[in-house]
Protein backbone atom coordinates (compact mmCIF):
# COMPACT_ATOMS: atom_id res chain seq x y z
CA UNK A 1 0.00 0.00 0.00
CA UNK A 2 1.33 3.37 -0.83
CA UNK A 3 -1.30 5.69 0.54
CA UNK A 4 -4.34 5.63 2.77
CA UNK A 5 -6.91 8.35 3.35
CA UNK A 6 -10.32 9.05 4.83
CA UNK A 7 -12.64 11.62 3.32
CA UNK A 8 -15.92 13.26 4.29
CA UNK A 9 -18.35 13.32 1.38
CA UNK A 10 -19.54 16.74 0.26
CA UNK A 11 -22.57 16.70 -2.03
CA UNK A 12 -21.90 19.24 -4.77
CA UNK A 13 -22.83 17.63 -8.08
CA UNK A 14 -26.55 17.76 -8.80
CA UNK A 15 -26.35 15.01 -11.43
CA UNK A 16 -25.21 12.32 -9.00
CA UNK A 17 -27.61 13.47 -6.28
CA UNK A 18 -30.50 13.12 -8.74
CA UNK A 19 -29.27 9.67 -9.75
CA UNK A 20 -29.04 8.62 -6.10
CA UNK A 21 -32.55 9.84 -5.23
CA UNK A 22 -34.01 8.27 -8.35
CA UNK A 23 -32.38 4.94 -7.49
CA UNK A 24 -34.02 5.18 -4.07
CA UNK A 25 -37.34 5.32 -5.92
CA UNK A 26 -38.22 9.00 -5.51
CA UNK A 27 -39.74 11.38 -8.02
CA UNK A 28 -37.59 14.46 -7.87
CA UNK A 29 -38.27 18.07 -8.89
CA UNK A 30 -35.43 20.32 -9.99
CA UNK A 31 -35.79 24.09 -9.62
CA UNK A 32 -32.62 26.02 -10.49
CA UNK A 33 -34.12 29.22 -9.06
CA UNK A 34 -35.50 27.49 -5.96
CA UNK A 35 -39.12 27.06 -4.83
CA UNK A 36 -40.82 26.75 -1.45
CA UNK A 37 -41.06 23.52 0.48
CA UNK A 38 -44.36 22.45 2.01
CA UNK A 39 -44.16 21.75 5.73
CA UNK A 40 -46.48 20.25 8.33
CA UNK A 41 -47.17 23.54 10.08
CA UNK A 42 -48.37 26.12 7.61
CA UNK A 43 -47.31 28.95 9.88
CA UNK A 44 -43.67 27.85 9.63
CA UNK A 45 -41.47 30.06 7.49
CA UNK A 46 -41.36 28.51 4.02
CA UNK A 47 -37.92 27.28 3.10
CA UNK A 48 -36.59 27.33 -0.44
CA UNK A 49 -34.89 24.40 -2.16
CA UNK A 50 -33.46 23.60 -5.59
CA UNK A 51 -34.06 19.84 -5.55
CA UNK A 52 -37.29 18.63 -3.98
CA UNK A 53 -38.99 15.37 -3.12
CA UNK A 54 -42.64 16.16 -2.38
CA UNK A 55 -44.14 14.59 0.72
CA UNK A 56 -46.65 12.54 -1.27
CA UNK A 57 -43.64 10.56 -2.51
CA UNK A 58 -42.15 10.23 0.99
CA UNK A 59 -43.98 7.55 2.90
CA UNK A 60 -45.00 8.81 6.33
CA UNK A 61 -43.29 12.19 6.01
CA UNK A 62 -44.82 15.39 7.38
CA UNK A 63 -43.15 17.70 4.90
CA UNK A 64 -41.25 17.88 1.64
CA UNK A 65 -37.52 17.21 1.67
CA UNK A 66 -35.27 19.49 -0.32
CA UNK A 67 -31.65 20.20 -1.10
CA UNK A 68 -30.47 23.78 -1.36
CA UNK A 69 -27.33 25.10 -3.00
CA UNK A 70 -25.13 26.76 -0.40
CA UNK A 71 -22.72 29.67 -1.01
CA UNK A 72 -19.79 27.19 -0.86
CA UNK A 73 -21.36 25.06 -3.62
CA UNK A 74 -22.57 22.21 -1.44
CA UNK A 75 -26.13 20.91 -1.62
CA UNK A 76 -27.51 20.86 1.93
CA UNK A 77 -30.60 18.93 2.95
CA UNK A 78 -33.61 20.86 4.28
CA UNK A 79 -36.47 19.06 5.93
CA UNK A 80 -39.04 19.21 8.65
CA UNK A 81 -37.49 18.36 12.04
CA UNK A 82 -40.42 16.05 12.72
CA UNK A 83 -39.30 13.86 9.84
CA UNK A 84 -36.09 12.99 11.69
CA UNK A 85 -38.27 10.51 13.55
CA UNK A 86 -40.27 9.37 10.52
CA UNK A 87 -37.46 7.53 8.79
CA UNK A 88 -35.73 10.53 7.22
CA UNK A 89 -32.99 11.18 9.75
CA UNK A 90 -29.24 10.60 9.65
CA UNK A 91 -29.55 7.04 8.42
CA UNK A 92 -31.66 8.09 5.43
CA UNK A 93 -29.31 10.95 4.57
CA UNK A 94 -26.34 8.59 4.92
CA UNK A 95 -27.88 6.28 2.34
CA UNK A 96 -28.39 9.22 -0.04
CA UNK A 97 -24.75 10.26 0.40
CA UNK A 98 -23.51 6.70 0.01
CA UNK A 99 -25.30 6.30 -3.31
CA UNK A 100 -24.15 9.77 -4.38
CA UNK A 101 -20.53 8.92 -3.63
CA UNK A 102 -20.71 5.60 -5.44
CA UNK A 103 -22.20 7.15 -8.57
CA UNK A 104 -19.72 10.02 -8.54
CA UNK A 105 -16.79 7.63 -8.08
CA UNK A 106 -17.88 5.27 -10.86
CA UNK A 107 -18.40 8.15 -13.30
CA UNK A 108 -15.04 9.73 -12.48
CA UNK A 109 -13.23 6.40 -12.79
CA UNK A 110 -14.84 5.72 -16.16
CA UNK A 111 -13.94 9.19 -17.43
CA UNK A 112 -10.31 8.92 -16.31
CA UNK A 113 -9.68 5.40 -17.56
CA UNK A 114 -9.65 3.37 -14.34
CA UNK A 115 -11.04 -0.14 -14.66
CA UNK A 116 -13.60 -1.39 -12.13
CA UNK A 117 -12.37 -4.75 -10.85
CA UNK A 118 -14.97 -5.54 -8.21
CA UNK A 119 -17.91 -4.19 -6.24
CA UNK A 120 -18.82 -5.65 -2.87
CA UNK A 121 -21.52 -4.82 -0.35
CA UNK A 122 -20.31 -5.50 3.18
CA UNK A 123 -22.64 -5.91 6.14
CA UNK A 124 -21.39 -4.25 9.32
CA UNK A 125 -23.01 -3.57 12.67
CA UNK A 126 -23.47 0.07 11.60
CA UNK A 127 -24.96 -0.75 8.21
CA UNK A 128 -23.96 -1.65 4.68
CA UNK A 129 -20.68 -0.49 3.22
CA UNK A 130 -19.88 -0.48 -0.48
CA UNK A 131 -16.38 -1.44 -1.53
CA UNK A 132 -15.20 -0.65 -5.05
CA UNK A 133 -11.87 -1.85 -6.36
CA UNK A 134 -10.27 -0.29 -9.44
CA UNK A 135 -7.12 -0.99 -11.41
CA UNK A 136 -4.98 1.75 -12.90
CA UNK A 137 -3.85 0.99 -16.44
CA UNK A 138 -0.48 2.70 -16.07
CA UNK B 1 5.33 -5.46 -12.09
CA UNK B 2 2.90 -5.03 -9.21
CA UNK B 3 -0.68 -4.20 -10.12
CA UNK B 4 -1.79 -0.70 -9.15
CA UNK B 5 -5.08 -0.93 -7.31
CA UNK B 6 -7.41 1.59 -5.70
CA UNK B 7 -9.90 0.39 -3.11
CA UNK B 8 -12.59 2.80 -2.01
CA UNK B 9 -14.93 1.84 0.79
CA UNK B 10 -18.03 3.98 1.23
CA UNK B 11 -19.60 3.67 4.66
CA UNK B 12 -23.25 3.92 5.69
CA UNK B 13 -22.92 7.68 6.16
CA UNK B 14 -21.50 8.17 2.69
CA UNK B 15 -17.98 8.88 3.90
CA UNK B 16 -15.13 6.89 2.41
CA UNK B 17 -11.70 5.44 2.85
CA UNK B 18 -9.19 5.30 0.03
CA UNK B 19 -6.51 2.64 -0.10
CA UNK B 20 -3.90 2.84 -2.86
CA UNK B 21 -1.52 -0.04 -3.51
CA UNK B 22 1.41 -0.28 -5.87
CA UNK B 23 1.80 3.45 -6.43
CA UNK B 24 4.78 5.65 -5.76
CA UNK B 25 5.58 9.34 -5.88
CA UNK B 26 3.54 11.92 -7.78
CA UNK B 27 1.43 9.29 -9.55
CA UNK B 28 0.08 8.36 -6.16
CA UNK B 29 -0.95 11.96 -5.42
CA UNK B 30 -2.76 12.28 -8.74
CA UNK B 31 -4.75 9.10 -8.21
CA UNK B 32 -5.59 10.14 -4.65
CA UNK B 33 -6.89 13.50 -5.90
CA UNK B 34 -8.92 11.81 -8.66
CA UNK B 35 -10.72 9.60 -6.16
CA UNK B 36 -11.07 12.24 -3.47
CA UNK B 37 -13.49 13.98 -5.84
CA UNK B 38 -13.41 17.34 -4.04
CA UNK B 39 -14.30 15.82 -0.69
CA UNK B 40 -12.75 17.00 2.55
CA UNK B 41 -9.77 14.89 3.64
CA UNK B 42 -9.97 13.80 7.27
CA UNK B 43 -6.97 11.45 7.40
CA UNK B 44 -4.11 11.13 4.91
CA UNK B 45 -1.14 8.82 5.38
CA UNK B 46 1.73 7.89 3.12
CA UNK B 47 3.15 4.41 3.45
CA UNK B 48 6.75 3.35 2.90
CA UNK B 49 5.90 2.10 -0.58
CA UNK B 50 5.19 5.70 -1.54
CA UNK B 51 8.93 6.32 -1.46
CA UNK B 52 10.28 2.97 -2.69
CA UNK B 53 7.61 1.74 -5.04
CA UNK B 54 7.54 -1.66 -3.25
CA UNK B 55 5.04 -3.00 -0.81
CA UNK B 56 6.74 -3.33 2.55
CA UNK B 57 3.74 -3.15 4.80
CA UNK B 58 0.20 -4.31 4.49
CA UNK B 59 -2.49 -3.04 6.77
CA UNK B 60 -5.94 -4.35 7.40
CA UNK B 61 -8.58 -1.73 7.92
CA UNK B 62 -10.87 -2.54 10.80
CA UNK B 63 -13.81 -0.26 11.42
Amino acid sequence: MSKYGETVTQVREEKYLLEALTEMGYEVEVHPEGVHLNSYYEEQEAKVANIIIRRQHLRGAYGDIGFTRQPDGQLAVIKDELDEYRGYGARWLGRVQQLYKEKQTLAMARAKGYTLKSREVIETSQGEQVRLQFVARR
Amino acid sequence: MQEKTITITIDERGNSTLDLEGFAGQGCEKVFDDFRGGDMVKVERKKPAYYTGHVVEREKIQR
